[in-house]
């Protein structure tokens, strides 16, 4: 493809990366809310994309009408018996501590919920067959509740889909313009509350996204469109359309799909190992790659399980925007309470009062105000008086309580960090941390430092990761189905096994349109959990390589948990298939070598407070005028049109041929040799 | 104790590190423990103490837990001489530190050089722990018949196990190598523990380290104080019961005094302890008192022995919330704790009209069903049912939720089916069973089970005679309703709140659980 343009839409931003032969051009643009395809539109113009460019897109419109409750009038239909599996839930109540909880309001309210008289048992068998003649009562009450989409989930039908898919044909005939989505179709896996939520979370967002995905269409004209998916591939149009639930988790999937593609380039390896920290307006995300992008099907969606699979990335309150208060005890606390995109930080000077982790960073003279991200300004003396105010309550100046606050924010992405880190039995100190975001950059030193981190890239271009990321995605389609057999029944006699990843593997090459490189997961426990993990099965299933899987169970089991129970029966719970039609992955530029010398790229210097005995005088550099292998020590400040980094004291710094910038620290040099 | 006055940045990054550490201590026991209830359940709490007992930090994920870590950690103390590297002492003695006998507590002690600085704490709920049934929560009269009893022992000398003790215990459960996996669970969050700690003197040197657990201590003491002193001073009492089969209603009776920015709660005039298994030891009335207060804070409050200070809780001993030996205790924990934070509630609301919730349905509905199934291999399945959360002067109740001492997951109703011999006929919510108000209170739950081949249904439920009452003239909750209907019979059957009965294939026993009071009088 000669032109590739990856458009990722955030809540303040729309980010551009536009790839045209070897020239890789970044744009920035306030996101639209009115009309966001047209603006979409409009900046292709004026970028000068050509009218066959393909574009790979990362939107959030399926996560922000289910988080807003913005989505479609949705019905539901259940077995008798079971109106109120979406509300029930697991039973166990949001927060330990509160006499007050609330819910958000269930996407289904009880007068759309309805059931039919259906029943089949534990093995498949219809104990109560389905009647047609109520399915056309029920299409009279659903045309009465006015519904605009309906989500079938009947009990077992993960073990037989006659039920859902003959309820789906009547249904469709009485109300050709319903939307339908199908638990058998959208997740035929067991556990009845994750299978429902999931496909009416389907349900709910599927008219929107198709809508917007109409006008996207429309305002794109003939260019090829690829969406991207929580699992970190992309998908075509039709698809996203048809099965949107698949998106809601892709927003922070693009960073680690960049971040992990720049560290495959930049450090010769298919298998880097990085820690990805990337830093935004409200929220950090943070995730471990142990040489692969980590994925999860365990996923939360506020308050609703969504079990499609999805990067695994674990997000903690604190970004740019997070604010900075005095608590009555006298603690400086930061977020999770975020100043979020308008009115923003203070000195963003769109009304902001509280003081942001921003402001912060600009009052210790970490930002230029001057050239702030996407060429803004940031107004300095409103942010001063207000550290200032901070700074009384704490006795002490306004530098000195930023340095606080910068601190306090920092406190809580190293526990972010453990978590995804230490906790799940990886040390972090065998880890390059990849930092992106606005504001990743700034803080990544005081990270790693906490953390024993030996190493630190930051991205040519790292506030607009998550948008190389899409250029670097492939196209991927998931696909599942229940097994529950134990692996020892499975070994000898793999045939209904070998029937079901065929079964997969010819809906996802239709889904793909292609000749899909297909490769198959088993999820398995020990005989008696209630969690499963995911090991990878070769193909074709053979007793010899379900042994195989089997073992990679017992060692998967014994690094994760500490423990593994080689003699105990194995179960397989579920099938995965997933696959991959190789995405456009174009080569990044590569820089020449440097013709100048480093000093060229210093811009000067600035006052910067590095710790409390007070602001030092630090070089500082210009991101553009930075060439491979130049080099350079902390304490300096990297500035450019994305992002601002901050090289502390005892880091050293080195340019690569992809124009990342390497950092290593002194101590661990040493160590090295 | 405090030579100097907390840097404010500082305080709150040690927030997050002694925090750190009890949570680091607690995922590696949930990583390697071997029972459900660890792993899936996640009933256990780690601790981290000060060299004095008193609390620094708590993972917390179990109210119960809250003030029993504190007794078991002081039970300990008492009980001990001389500590050495790598001793880890047991217990589980309701009478000596612990809460009922399937919570077995381990303390360990952290040295910085030959300093004693603090003690790593963890409790983790065992399966078994022996005793006259299965899983160790019998319908008993006596502590001797709910399993072994360990007073606080060391388990571990300088490292070394002690294999005698060790086989002395595992010959007492039913489930020895379940057992033998999670006392290692515990151990290696010991290990963890004590691992963060040392780093944390070695990388910010110890005065620093001690100072500041003082200093998170003072101020989570600060904290709340201060919203106790906002709470109109006086003193309210209160009064709630519980149901015994013979038709007995033992009542729970509570003073609460609030003054100068603390709070105590006095049962004194509470019956007598009874015969059976609903007694409870003072540190369980403590943690239901602390959680009663800890609900009543605004923003989070770190957890540590600064929150309990100003919260005093009076029993006099023999009463039924302040057990003496041998008096059973094995419910206690999950009924009785419950009863005593209601009438802990009861009390507060005549001060707190506006923050105290009425009534939840103040019950786990506890359901074991066992039998032979189809292989005719005898299997055993407990559950506890969710209902009606009370109504608040800002809100309806939640529906078909766990309500204050506990909070565990259902069994999906697909897993159930293919595992055991049993078909659910319905799982809903249970309408208009939350107390009418300005604010309603949450639904219950319906749960019909269908056994499909014959097993013995031991049930243990409360709030089916009494109904969780509403506050501010919201009415109360539906009462909780446990019935049977005999396979070709078309009547149900009423059955007792608490009962032990076989059943036949075809019968149905269907259980619908209490609603939430309700809040506020509906014009």
């Amino acid at each position: 493809m000669d032109e590739l343009v990856g458009i990722d839409v955030g809540g303040t931003f729309t980010d551009f990366v536009y790839l045209r032969g070897r020239h890789l051009i970044v744009h920035k643009q306030p996101t639209s809310s009115h009309n966001p395809s047209q603006a979409i539109g409009h900046s292709l113009d004026k970028l000068g994309v050509g009218a066959k460019a393909a574009i790979i897109h990362g939107t959030t419109t399926a996560t922000n009408a289910l988080l807003e409750r913005r989505g479609a009038r949705t019905a539901l239909l259940t077995t008798e018996g079971f109106r109120d599996v979406l509300v029930l839930g697991r039973q166990n109540r949001p927060q330990l501590y509160r006499l007050t909880q609330k819910r958000p309001p269930s996407l289904v309210p009880e007068e759309r919920r309805f059931v039919a008289r259906e029943r089949l048992t534990s093995d498949g068998a219809a104990l109560i067959p389905l009647r047609e003649e109520q399915l056309h009562e029920i299409a009279r009450q659903l045309r009465d509740c006015g519904a605009e989409s309906l989500a079938v989930v009947f009990l077992f039908s993960f073990l037989n889909d006659t039920h859902e898919r003959r309820a789906a044909e009547v249904l469709q005939e009485l109300l050709p313009e319903l939307k339908i989505s199908l638990s058998v179709d959208i997740l035929p896996e067991y556990r009845e509350y994750e299978r429902t939520a999931t496909t009416v979370i389907n349900a709910y967002v599927q008219p929107r996204v198709g809508r917007y995905l109409e006008h996207l269409a429309a305002a794109l004209g003939e260019r090829p469109v690829w969406v991207m998916q929580s699992n970190g591939g992309t998908v075509d149009m039709p698809l996203a359309a048809k099965q949107p639930a698949r998106l809601v988790l892709s927003g922070p999937a693009g960073g680690v799909v960049g971040a992990f593609t720049v560290s495959q380039d930049a450090f010769q390896t298919k298998k880097p190992q990085i820690l990805t920290i990337d830093m935004g307006g409200t929220s950090t995300d943070v995730a471990l790659c142990h040489g692969a992008i980590p994925r999860t099907a365990e996923n939360t969606v506020g308050d609703l399980p969504l079990r499609l699979p999805s990067t695994h990335i674990h997000t903690v309150g604190a970004g740019g925007g997070s604010i900075a208060r005095v608590d009555t005890g006298g603690v400086l606390r930061v977020g999770p309470k975020s100043a979020g995109a308008l009115p923003g930080p203070i000195c963003y000077g769109k009304g902001g009062t509280e003081v942001t982790v921003t402001d912060a960073n600009l009052v210790l003279g970490r930002l230029d105000p001057d050239h702030f991200e996407a060429g803004g300004t940031l107004a300095t003396q409103t942010a001063y008086e207000a550290l200032a105010r901070l700074g009384s309550l704490l006795e002490r100046g306004p530098e000195a309580a930023a340095l606080g606050v910068i601190r306090v924010a920092n406190a809580t992405m190293e526990r972010a960090l453990r978590r995804v880190s230490v906790e799940q039995g990886h040390d972090p100190r065998d880890y390059t941390l990849v930092s992106f975001g606005g504001a990743g950059p700034l803080h990544a030193c005081e990270l790693a430092e906490a953390l024993g981190v030996r190493r630190i890239l930051v991205p040519r271009h790292p506030g607009v990761l998550s948008a190389v990321g899409l250029l670097m995605a492939n196209i991927t389609y998931d696909a599942s189905c229940a097994v529950l057999q134990p692996m020892a029944t499975l070994m000898p006699h793999p045939q209904p096994l070998t029937q079901s990843v065929a079964s997969l593997g010819r809906q996802v090459s239709a889904a793909l349109s292609g000749e899909a490189h297909i490769t198959a997961a088993l999820d398995l426990r020990y005989q008696g959990q209630s969690y499963e993990l995911e090991v990878p099965l070769r193909l074709p299933v053979s007793p010899q390589h379900l042994r195989t899987c089997a073992e990679g169970f017992h060692r998967a089991h014994l690094q994760r948990y500490g423990y593994s129970a080689p003699h105990r029966p194995v179960q397989c719970v579920t099938v995965r298939v997933q696959g991959t039609l190789p995405g456009a992955k174009p080569a990044l530029p590569r820089a020449p070598e440097a013709d100048r010398p480093v000093s060229e790229a210093r811009t000067g210097n600035r006052n910067v407070w590095l710790s409390r005995s007070g602001a030092q005088e630090v070089p500082c550099y210009s991101r553009q005028r930075l060439m491979a292998k130049h080099a350079f020590a902390g304490p300096a400040l990297v500035f450019q049109y994305d992002s601002t980094a901050l090289v502390a004291a005892g880091w050293h710094a080195k340019v690569d041929e992809q124009l990342n910038i390497v950092l290593h620290h002194d101590a661990f040099a040493d160590a090295a040799h | 104790m405090l030579h100097t006055e907390p840097d404010p940045v500082l305080l709150e990054v040690y927030r997050h590190r002694f925090a750190g550490v009890a949570e680091e201590m607690g995922v590696t026991l949930q990583r390697t423990g071997y029972s459900p209830n660890i792993k899936e359940r996640l009933d256990y709490s780690c601790a981290v103490f000060d060299a004095g007992g008193a609390m620094v930090a708590q993972a917390a994920h179990i109210p119960v837990h809250l003030g029993a870590m504190t007794a078991s950690c002081q039970a300990v103390l008492r009980a001990t001489d001389t500590w050495q590297p790598g001793d880890i002492t047991i217990l589980n003695d309701p009478y000596q530190g612990g809460n009922h006998l399937p919570d077995i507590t381990t303390v360990s002690p952290v040295f910085a050089g030959d300093t004693l600085t603090f003690f790593a704490v963890t409790r983790a709920h065992h399966a078994d722990v022996g005793g006259m049934s299965p899983g160790s929560l019998p319908l008993s009269t006596t502590l001797y018949q709910e399993g072994i009893i360990i007073p606080p022992v060391k388990l571990y000398r300088a490292g070394a196990l002690n294999k005698d003790l060790l086989s002395l215990v595992l010959r007492n459960v039913r489930t020895p190598a379940e057992r033998r996996g999670d006392l290692d669970a515990q151990r290696a969050a010991h290990a963890v523990g004590e691992r963060r700690l040392v780093a944390l003197s070695q990388r910010f040197g110890l005065p620093e380290i001690l100072r500041y657990a003082s200093h998170l201590q003072a101020y989570s003491e600060r904290m709340t104080r201060a919203a106790i002193a906002t709470w109109p001073t006086g003193t309210y009492s209160f009064e709630d019961c519980l149901e015994l089969p013979s038709g007995d209603a033992p009542v729970i009776r509570v003073k609460a005094t609030i003054a100068n920015g603390s709070v105590t709660f006095d049962f004194t005039g509470t019956d007598p302890i009874i015969r059976a298994p609903l007694n409870t030891v003072l540190p369980v009335t403590q943690s239901a008192c602390y959680y009663v207060v800890r609900c009543l804070m605004e923003g989070d409050i770190p957890m540590n022995a600064g929150c309990l200070a100003p919260v005093t809780v009076k029993a006099p001993p023999g009463c039924l919330v302040h057990a003496t030996p041998p008096a059973a205790v094995a419910g206690g924990n999950v009924e009785t704790s419950q009863r005593i934070t209601d009438a802990a509630f009861g009390a507060l609301a005549q001060a707190l009209p506006d923050q105290v919730a009425a009534a939840g349905q103040g019950t786990m509905n506890n359901v074991t069903i066992g039998g032979l199934d189809k292989a005719g291999q005898p299997y055993a399945y407990y559950e506890t049912l969710g209902g009606g959360m009370g109504a608040s002067s800002l809100a309806g109740g939640l529906s078909g939720v766990h309500v204050h001492m506990s909070n565990t997951l259902n069994t999906p109703v697909e897993a159930l089916e293919m595992q055991f011999p049993m078909r659910i006929r319905e799982y809903s919510l249970r309408s208009s069973s939350g107390g009418e108000g300005v604010h309603q209170g949450g639904d219950g739950i319906v749960r019909e089970y269908e056994l499909l081949r014959p097993a013995t249904v031991t049930m243990l439920s409360e709030r089916r005679r009494y109904a969780p009452w509403g506050l501010q003239g919201g009415k109360p909750g539906k009462r909780g309703r446990n019935t049977l209907t005999c396979a070709g019979a078309s009547e149900a059957l009423p059955l007792d709140g608490k009962f032990t009965k076989s059943l036949e294939a075809g019968d149905r026993l269907r259980i619908e659980t209490p609603g939430g009071g309700g809040w506020g009088l509906r014009p």
